[in-house]
């Protein structure tokens, strides 16, 4: 506390407006001892209650409070303004429309994650080129320090290369244990699947998986890397990860290497616990080609024309854990378990109802709005279910250390 | 497959929902998605819960339009279900209360005339449940919501904007999960 003090003491002394510490310290005190405010917040309140004592905007305070020239292994806490020379490392695949660019910058001691948001209008960033980034904010996320331009940065492109650690931390990790995107890793790992792909500038996309889980994979054609072979095992040396619809993914880039290895990777089928929140249409009783299996629309295959099909009955099921979604496909022995319906019942029931739809109702009343854990093969878009369990043990142990964590918080 | 992905179910519990009032779109065409941010910055297009349905009410005049009432340990959720949600109507239409129900839905706003405004849940489907899938679901959103009340410190731009909105009380929201988690316990 000692520290925010004399942090805004400081930044009053600058405008020539000297607080007593304690009458900082008694007010920080309150919210942060009292009310429990998170710290920034309490810190806000503070200065803006000061500011307004005082008649100061608050503007000409946060302008004053002085960025120095730093370098990215400088960056210790949240809520330091820094001046840095940076080469941009990558620029990531981005959805969202209020952050304009994010990606990863480096200098000669490390590489951090930077945003770019969109209302504050600064010029774009290029892959490759070097800046320095004058008033930029370092921020704490998810146990990493980020660095997020404001709108009093200042971009200025510079032509020398910032030359950039190659000792950048890049960790040994198992796939289970990536948690966060701009984290550089190392990866053992075998290639599970590698799907089609029509985009020019990638060269392989697909699926790698260790014991722990599966990620997919992203291999670019500017970077000249070996092409990988479904089935075999390699080691990945400084991969970086980035996020896309809420799922991790894994890119190779220029610093990336590959290396085959002898012993095959022990994999794990991939798992899925959530709550189902929808079931697809196409689900139910279906109908196959006999020709190529492919189900039938509207009695009609798009290969083989109209067909008399074959009865088959599937689900696929949207599980939803309340932080992504996964799209399971649930085929007939498993489908049949869930709703205690065989498929020549179900057929059956279809013929009294003169109605192929009862089936999907049917599977939709019963299970929607429940809880499953799901194992299983994964593919780009679907997991293949090998199992599918309702889950009926609510795990007291974690329920009595929450409730240990919020009594002392 | 560019552009539609589907949005995740948020969890949210009854109390934060209706003391949330801020909506907005992301986007500025009609078809951009709808959110209710909450006091804890969870950004809510879709919402999983599950709880007792207490009463339901055929509130409509020529069409059938009606409203249920489920109840979480912190309070009650309001579900309106009309023509365009047949299924929905169907079950509320039917139910015999008290019941346990999951619902699927997304949230919509509605202001008074006096100005304040009343959230309620636009339902995709309810199901009739165990009362093992409500005590999951207690669980499920207690550690959501405690993961958000622990994100409060970030710099992320849609919690600070609940900050500022709601001038967020992370206590008051702690120790409505505590309080809701007691209940496993009874």
């Amino acid at each position: 506390m000692e520290r925010i003090v004399k942090e805004i003491q400081e930044s009053f002394e600058q405008l020539g407006i000297s607080i007593p510490a304690e009458q900082i310290e008694e007010r920080l005190d309150k919210l942060l001892t009292k009310f429990k405010v998170p710290e920034g917040e309490a810190r806000r309140t503070v200065i803006n209650y000061f500011s307004k004592e005082y008649g100061v905007e608050k503007d000409q305070l946060f302008k004053k409070q002085t960025a120095e020239k730093s370098h990215i292994g400088d960056i210790t806490s949240s809520g330091q303004w820094l001046n840095l020379r940076v080469k941009v490392l990558q620029l990531w695949d981005n959805t969202n429309e209020s952050i304009s660019q994010v990606g990863l910058i480096g200098d000669e001691t490390g590489s951090v994650k930077f945003i770019k948001w969109a209302r504050d209008a600064l010029p774009d960033l290029e892959e490759g080129k070097s800046y320095i980034l004058n008033n930029v904010v370092t921020n704490e996320w998810n146990g990493r320090f980020e660095i997020t331009l404001n709108k009093t940065t200042t971009i200025k492109a510079i032509s020398e290369d910032v030359v950039v650690s190659s000792s950048s931390p890049t960790a040994d990790v198992k796939i289970g244990d990536i948690s966060e995107a701009g984290q550089w890793v190392n990866i053992s790992a075998r290639v599970l699947q590698i799907w089609d792909n029509t985009n020019e500038s990638i060269s392989q996309v697909g699926l790698i998986g260790d014991e722990t889980g599966s990620v997919k994979f992203i291999k670019w054609a500017r970077d000249d890397l070996p092409d990988l072979e479904e089935g075999k095992s390699y080691r990945f040396n400084n991969l970086v990860v980035s996020e896309w619809n809420g799922r991790f993914e894994v890119g190779l880039n220029r610093t990336s290497s590959i290396e085959p290895l002898a012993e095959d990777i022990e994999i794990r089928p991939s798992s899925f616990t959530g709550a189902m929140v929808g079931i697809q249409e196409g689900s139910g009783l279906i109908k196959r080609c006999p020709e190529c299996n492919r189900a039938l629309t509207k009695g009609a295959c798009v290969e083989h024309g109209k067909v008399e099909g074959n009865y088959d009955m599937r689900i696929k099921a949207i599980l939803d854990d309340g932080n992504r979604i996964q799209d399971v496909l649930i085929g007939r022995e498993l489908s049949e378990q869930l709703i205690g319906l065989s498929l020549e019942e179900a057929i059956s029931l279809a013929a009294d109802e003169l109605d192929q739809s009862v089936v999907l109702t049917r599977m939709r009343a019963e299970l929607i709005g429940k809880y499953y854990n799901v194992e299983g093969s994964p593919t780009e878009r679907y997991l293949l279910a090998d199992t599918v369990k309702k889950v009926s043990e609510l795990d007291m142990s974690i329920v009595d250390e929450l409730i240990d964590e919020l009594e002392v918080e | 497959m560019a552009g539609y992905t589907r949005e995740v179910s948020k969890r949210v519990f009854a109390q934060e929902f209706r003391n949330s009032d801020l909506s907005f779109r992301d986007g500025d065409d009609i078809y951009s998605p709808q959110y209710l941010l909450t006091p804890t910055g969870a950004k809510v297009n879709r919402l999983f819960l599950v709880g007792t349905l207490l009463e339901t009410e055929n509130i409509g005049m020529e069409n059938e339009y009606w409203r249920g009432r489920v109840a979480d340990p912190t309070g009650s959720f309001l579900i309106y279900a009309g023509q365009y949600q047949p299924d929905a109507a169907h079950i509320l239409a039917e139910c015999e209360t008290p019941a346990f129900v999951s619902v699927v839905g997304k949230p919509s706003t509605f202001t008074t005339p006096d100005g304040d405004v009343l959230t309620s849940i636009r339902p995709e489907s309810i199901n009739i449940v165990d009362e093992q899938t409500r005590d999951l679901w207690i669980l499920d959103a207690a550690l959501h919501t405690i993961k958000r009340i622990r994100s409060l410190d970030s710099n992320d731009e849609y919690i600070s904007r609940a900050k500022e909105h709601y001038n967020t009380d992370a206590k008051y929201y702690s120790n409505m999960v505590l309080e809701a988690l007691k209940i496993l316990k009874t």
